[in-house]
């Protein structure tokens, strides 16, 4: 792909991408710089695994709105895709990134790609836009949930599975002082979940 | 009239006497103001307009004390520009935000339903405003003053139509229509020689504010060309907000049991108590003191002691439009903005409950160098959204635009409150975007031939 000619430099670009519900692709192929492409492949194991996987999940921390994203090196080495899901788009907390290590770790794979003015440029988001390819059909199966509501529900979930394992809340259960609030549907409707 | 310029961090040297004195100045207390809406016929008249109106505008910080100033400034819309006859090549070259204007970006912000452009008060978002001139001052004699020359230029200028007036005022009160101390707190600027309200703010780049001087990026914010007509301006969202007082007390009522919760209530959904005494400071009761100390009443971080929002529920106001070092997604530091807001219409007397039918609010101006960084950036993400203090969906309790299903989460132990189908506290009467020009751009607009 082209980079456009943008006759209005300081223009923001549109947001391209298919969107479900709270979230929205994000895809882009580059070109590998020739040469580059076992450079790339290297800091891309870097970033993603061995021994730096503790910063990887510290990254995704980070960033709070990123639900998964792919790097896929393919054409003979020639080229190079990313493909991801944000909250809300992708451009959003862009410029906040470029401050901290997220603007690193983009900065190290992009720089690979020909044509990546640095994710601190200003011209960054023009440049994201013209390589971005938007998806044809994109779904989602937690459409009403972004990052933030999934971790909250598995930490919420995981102090239910905990307080269900002790014998001190099956006790709790048959104790007649707590009939009123398990005769409410809200409680009812926790009891559903914790019948398995 | 203070030193002309002054040297920011890193050897940057600000142009304070070429940035209009409207663009950073804060507030006074007491004030009165006015803002003057424009419509030029032709570029001619325009320029006419504002070869005179340009003596009545000032540069730099004309004092350190607030209360001893009065100003005059001038700002353009896009639609006014393109009258002025700005060559094409540099109306394409300004950000699109700022091009498109408010009420094309009212999805983005959040103006819908009431507050939706279709129901603005014209001249709001009809391309008719030309030119904004706002006039803030302490006293009504120093405002008539300040404007004197002001008004002889657009009366006496052919083809200049006055096509909307705003008188704002401080209430007898001191406080804004809900009844809270405003005007408290101001962002401290590098390089600029003027304090910012919260000591224990790191100072924000100068590029943030004013265009021309390196922003939080580590770059120029993007400028529009020519330089001479971007350099030292700014970009001010201006609002006119209706506030439903009536509405306010009758649901912080209905949702409490005597007066003392009621005014909790209102503090956990503001963030600061009446007095302007923040809750992070002060979370069980009001201290007028700390309230009315400027030295004191803005001196504050959430990290250290607040992080969970025990105090300050991370979803009140203030802390959502300035969350300054709390935990949340992104850098707040990207996110920083000038805010002045100013009452009309009258108070609604205290302790009535039903509406007066009067119209009362506030016009509000934003300025920061990147509306869709700054202004918009604030509306999308933080005001009509939490997702990123971990509320995804919950509205500014007291800004947002619920329309009766709005919820705000309270934090407190051991269970949290959760306020349920909130209704809008404020509908947007109308609002634009503003290009605040330096005063040697003010010359080059002037001076435009053809």
């Amino acid at each position: 792909m082209t980079p456009t000619p943008d006759a209005t430099p300081s223009a923001q670009p549109e947001r391209p991408g298919m969107r479900d519900g709270v979230c929205s692709e994000f895809t882009v192929f580059t070109k590998i710089k020739p040469g580059h492409a076992d450079a790339l492949r290297e800091d891309l194991a870097t970033l993603a695994g061995g021994s730096s996987d503790t910063d990887a999940r510290a990254a995704l921390r980070q960033i709070g709105t990123l639900h998964d994203a792919r790097h896929v090196i393919f054409d003979n080495d020639t080229r190079h895709m990313f493909a991801s899901v944000f909250d809300g788009s992708w451009d959003t907390y862009i410029d906040d990134f470029g401050k901290t290590a997220i603007g690193g770790r983009f900065d190290k794979v992009f720089s690979h790609a020909e044509g990546f003015p640095g994710i601190t440029d200003p011209k960054i988001k023009d440049w994201f836009l013209a390589q971005q390819a938007p998806a044809g059909v994109f779904v989602s199966s937690y459409p009403d949930l972004t990052v933030q509501q999934i971790w909250k529900d598995q930490r919420v979930n995981e102090a239910f599975q905990a307080v269900l394992d002790t014998p001190e809340f099956r006790a709790a259960l048959d104790n007649p002082a707590n009939a009123e609030l398990l005769a409410t549907p809200a409680f009812q409707k926790l009891m559903e979940e914790a019948a398995g | 009239m203070n030193a002309g310029a002054s040297t920011g961090g890193a050897g940057v040297r600000i142009e304070i006497d070429d940035i209009q004195s409207g663009a950073l100045h804060p507030r006074p207390a007491p004030y009165v103001g006015r803002f003057i809406f424009l419509r030029v016929a032709d570029r001619h008249a325009g320029r006419s307009l504002l070869r005179r109106l340009l003596p009545a505008i000032e540069g730099g910080l004309p004092s350190v004390d607030p209360s001893q100033d009065a100003w005059v400034a001038v700002a353009f819309t896009y639609q006014g520009l393109r009258a002025m006859g700005v060559p094409q090549e540099s109306l394409d070259s300004f950000p699109r935000a700022f091009r498109q204007g408010m009420a094309a970006r009212a999805d983005l912000i959040g103006d819908l339903g009431e507050s939706a452009p279709a129901h603005w008060e014209p001249p709001f978002g009809t391309g008719d405003v030309h030119i904004a001139l706002s006039a803030l001052s302490p006293d009504a004699a120093r405002l008539d003053k300040a404007l004197e020359r002001a008004r002889i230029a657009y009366q006496d200028t052919p083809g200049v139509q006055v096509i909307w007036q705003q008188e704002v005022h401080q209430l007898p009160t001191g406080r804004t229509t809900f009844g809270f101390r405003d005007g408290i707190s101001h962002p401290n600027i590098e390089g600029l020689g003027l304090p910012g309200s919260n000591p224990q703010e790191t100072p924000i780049k100068a590029g943030e504010f004013i265009l021309g001087y390196p922003d939080e990026t580590g770059n120029l914010p993007p400028m529009p060309s020519p330089d001479v007509l971007g350099r030292n301006g700014t970009y001010v969202a201006v609002r006119k907000i209706h506030t439903k007082v009536a509405a306010w007390r009758q649901y912080l009522r209905a949702n409490t049991a005597s007066a003392q919760e009621e005014a909790l209530l209102a503090a956990k959904m503001v963030g600061r108590w009446p007095s302007g005494a923040p809750l992070t400071l002060t979370p069980d009761h009001d201290d007028a003191a700390l309230g009315a100390d400027p030295h004191r009443n803005n001196d504050f971080m959430y990290r250290a002691n607040d992080d969970r929002g025990f105090r300050c529920p991370a979803g009140a106001h203030i802390r959502r439009t300035n969350p300054r070092d709390a935990t949340i997604i992104g850098d707040a530091r990207m996110h920083r903005l000038i805010r002045r807001g100013t009452s009309y219409g009258p108070p609604l007397p205290e302790g009535v409950l039903e509406d007066d039918g009067a119209d009362r609010g506030l016009v509000g101006v934003f300025i920061g160098a990147n509306l869709e960084r700054q202004f918009e950036f604030i509306k999308a993400e933080w005001v009509n959204d939490g997702n990123f203090i971990g509320f995804p969906g919950e509205k500014d309790p007291v800004a947002g635009h619920h329309g009766g299903t709005g919820s705000a989460t309270i934090p407190e132990k051991p269970i949290r409150r959760r306020l349920q189908n909130l209704p809008s506290f404020v509908v947007t009467r109308g609002g634009e975007y503003c290009f605040l020009p330096g005063l040697r751009a003010l010359r080059w607009l002037a001076e435009l031939e053809d």
